[in-house]
């Protein structure tokens, strides 16, 4: 009965898996393109998440150079929203077929914070990014360099 | 046998979670399937759904202490929901009156009360604007704007301040609701001239 609680998930992730990196591999496999790694992006998330105080974290990167495949807009939207799973929802779709332009926008609630998925196709290059934010702490840190920002133009004044 | 029961749900769970990723349906008026054949015939789709949580998101974003936002974040509490569906074709005739009608019947219920019908150019182009009323407050509104190569459906739900309204222009696929208030005003301008003439 383990292994079967092992290997059924095993196979159900070898067979497309989900989430962040699912959807790069579903992508890597449909467009035969390859995913451009930002190397240490734990570090940077880690980082985002302190210098923000925690509002910022979960920083997820994959860029395609190269894209040179037209894709189809409605298949690419179906692929990622059935790899991003159950739970994430549609905020924005913008499709462009001059050009190759494509831009997806996924939130997912995670109590407190909101996780944030963004594709976007623009030409040759497609960028795919994964945030958690925690508006509360985020607002307070935007706030603070708001606050700064208006001191510089009173004194400049 | 409760083992094997147990890895059967297990491995169901596993399979099935794929097929479970399902976007969750919008209460737009739109049959899916015309909106899958708008969308594969537009040379450009602007697509917008935010729910109330969503909204809610939106709105912690928005700075208190500047008018304009403190505005816009009290219109964004009371609504439960942002959806537009705006398709932009190469050309004339890539959707049909009858699918117009389609998406109008669907809204053409007793709860919705027309507000707005303007129909120019022998047709070609009309905007339909209806609002929905529950005990005397406006709960919200449907804009259906057809032109010959752009067809947008927008629909807002929650508690609406009319006057409000076009302060939402700046967001995507929303630049049609400054037009709105402009036609809703002068709307209400021409209802105030018939009853001062009946007098």
């Amino acid at each position: 009965m383990l292994c079967l609680a092992i290997v059924v998930p095993w196979i159900a992730h070898a067979a497309g898996g989900g989430g962040f990196d699912g959807v790069v591999s579903g992508i890597e496999r449909e467009y035969h393109v390859h995913a451009t790694r930002i190397p240490f992006m734990g570090l940077c998330s880690l980082i985002a998440g302190t210098a923000t105080h925690g509002g910022v974290g979960g920083v997820r990167v994959a860029e395609f150079e190269h894209f040179d495949k037209a894709a189809d807009g409605d298949e690419l939207n179906r692929m990622v929203a059935e790899k991003l799973g159950q739970g994430w929802q549609r905020m924005i779709r913008e499709t462009s077929r001059h050009g190759n332009e494509q831009t997806l926008i996924f939130a997912h609630r995670e109590g407190r914070r909101m996780g944030l998925f963004i594709l976007d196709l623009d030409g040759n290059e497609m960028d795919v990014v994964q945030v958690s934010v925690d508006p509360d702490h985020l607002k307070e840190t935007i706030g603070k360099y708001d606050h700064h920002e208006g001191n510089d133009g009173q004194e400049s004044d | 046998m409760k083992n094997r029961w147990m890895a059967f749900v297990l491995g169901a769970v596993a399979l099935a979670g794929p097929a479970l990723a399902q976007n969750v349906g919008t209460p737009l008026p739109l049959p899916p399937q015309l909106e899958k054949d708008l969308a594969a015939k537009a040379a450009n789709v602007t697509e917008v759904t935010l729910n109330k949580d969503m909204l809610g998101f939106a709105s912690k974003f928005m700075n208190d202490k500047d008018k304009d936002q403190a505005q816009v974040n009290q219109l964004i509490q009371g609504l439960e929901g942002i959806y537009v569906r705006d398709y932009e074709f190469d050309k004339e005739g890539e959707y049909s009156m009858e699918d117009i009608e389609k998406v109008r019947q669907a809204i053409e219920t007793p709860d919705w009360t027309p507000m707005v019908r303007d129909r120019e150019r022998k047709g070609a182009e009309m905007t339909d604007v209806m609002i929905k009323m529950v005990n005397g407050e406006t709960k919200g509104m449907f804009i259906l704007s057809a032109e010959p190569k752009e067809l947008a459906i927008v629909l807002i739900l929650g508690n609406i301040h009319l006057d409000q309204l076009g302060q939402l222009k700046g967001l995507s696929g929303l630049s049609a609701l400054g037009n709105v208030e402009k036609d809703v005003k002068s709307n209400d301008k021409e209802k105030a001239k018939d009853k001062g003439g009946d007098q």
